[in-house]
């Protein structure tokens, strides 16, 4: 497990050097993460011990995130007084976005065929 | 309320001089939160990560510790989420071979809706009259936590607001899909799926398991697509227009 936590840490310091030297206004860990994605379609292949360190982080997301979480708490004034555009933003925003998705996906047809081959 | 005893102030300046006690209030919260959680018969409106932060935030004000000396102590967790970041790698890896099965839906519907999803909201925001700051904590909403955090930071929007816009988002996507779904006629469980993963992140991916497994396939492929892409093309873009 500790091996696959390795392999993880070297790719989020190659992604945050890689962002860094080429000045990409991209995260290092999502760098990384397509680092990583590549590296395994490459391979065709992931190891016991990178699926294993992946799912022990992956399943304590919810904990690390926390920090961030808590600060919807403790919102600072400006940001509570702007109340109004936030929620029709969010509520608005995204009741459109399903909507379009739904449509393109529907517009795009459903090849019934293809799936029944494939699963 | 009975006033504290004299030691006790300098007891918690002194435990809050290192990361521990933060941790040990943070562990605490998470599990007091999830154990509320399955009490609550798992509640889709209000899920863990939203039940855990409240009650650790209602601990923080009782024990008068202030957010900030909170946050820089938990810095600890916020690090743990790069190599987090990174093993999200792993799953979408697994789930590629989704892809071909619907490959022409995926690649033309992926870019438009995961801009939409971002786009339709910042534009809301902006024409309502909202500061900058509000605009670029708002505009990764449909963007899973540990991305849209990296992504916050690019931007330079305010991390607390952006996770309070990401929750409210996950579950009105949720309630938004079963709304449409039957209206518009759309059963196709992969369809249904997607949409869920690409619009409300975890929490859509959560409702799609509950449905089947292939819809839970297809929303954790979306999840990490719209991810990635919104992750690469917003800070570009943000840039670019110079907000």
């Amino acid at each position: 497990m500790l091996r696959g936590f390795l392999i993880l840490m070297c790719f989020l310091l190659l992604g945050e050097s890689i962002s860094f030297l080429l000045a990409l206004p991209v995260n290092g860990g999502v760098v990384g993460m397509l680092l990583l994605t590549l590296w395994l379609m490459i391979n065709g292949d992931v190891s016991a011990d990178l699926v294993s360190a992946s799912q022990k982080l992956i399943s304590v997301l919810v904990f690390l995130i926390m920090p961030g979480v808590v600060g919807v708490f403790f919102l600072a004034d400006e940001f509570t007084s702007q109340w109004l555009p936030v929620i029709v933003a969010l509520l608005l925003g995204t009741l459109l976005s399903v909507l379009t998705t739904f449509l393109l996906m529907r517009s795009l047809g459903n090849d019934k065929t293809e799936s029944r081959h494939h699963d | 309320m009975t006033e504290l005893p004299q030691p006790f102030p300098a007891l918690l300046l002194q435990l809050m001089e290192t990361p521990l006690l933060a941790i040990t209030l943070s562990l605490a919260a998470y599990f007091a939160g999830r154990t509320l959680f399955r009490w609550l018969k798992q509640p889709l409106w209000c899920p863990v990560a939203l039940l855990s932060a409240s009650l650790l935030a209602a601990t923080l004000a009782l024990l008068s510790i202030s957010y900030e000396d909170y946050r820089r102590e938990a810095e600890w967790l916020t690090l743990l989420l790069g190599p987090a970041t990174v093993a999200l790698a792993v799953p979408l890896y697994q789930q590629l071979h989704h892809i071909r099965s619907a490959w022409r839906q995926i690649l033309i519907t992926l870019p438009v809706a995961a801009s939409c999803a971002a786009l339709y909201a910042v534009l809301l925001a902006i024409w309502l009259g909202a500061s900058a700051d509000v605009v670029a904590s708002l505009a990764p909403k449909s963007v899973t936590a540990p991305i849209a955090i990296g992504i916050v930071d690019q931007l330079g929007g305010s991390v607390a607001m952006m996770m309070g816009g990401l929750l409210i988002t996950g579950v009105v996507s949720v309630l938004f899909v079963e709304l449409l779904a039957p209206r518009l006629n759309i059963r196709d469980e992969r369809i249904i799926g997607f949409v869920l993963g690409i619009n409300g992140h975890a929490i859509g991916t959560v409702r799609a398991f509950e449905i089947s497994q292939l819809a839970g396939a297809f929303a954790s492929l979306g999840m990490s697509l719209t991810g990635v892409f919104t992750a690469i093309w917003l800070p570009l873009v943000w840039t670019l227009l110079a907000f």
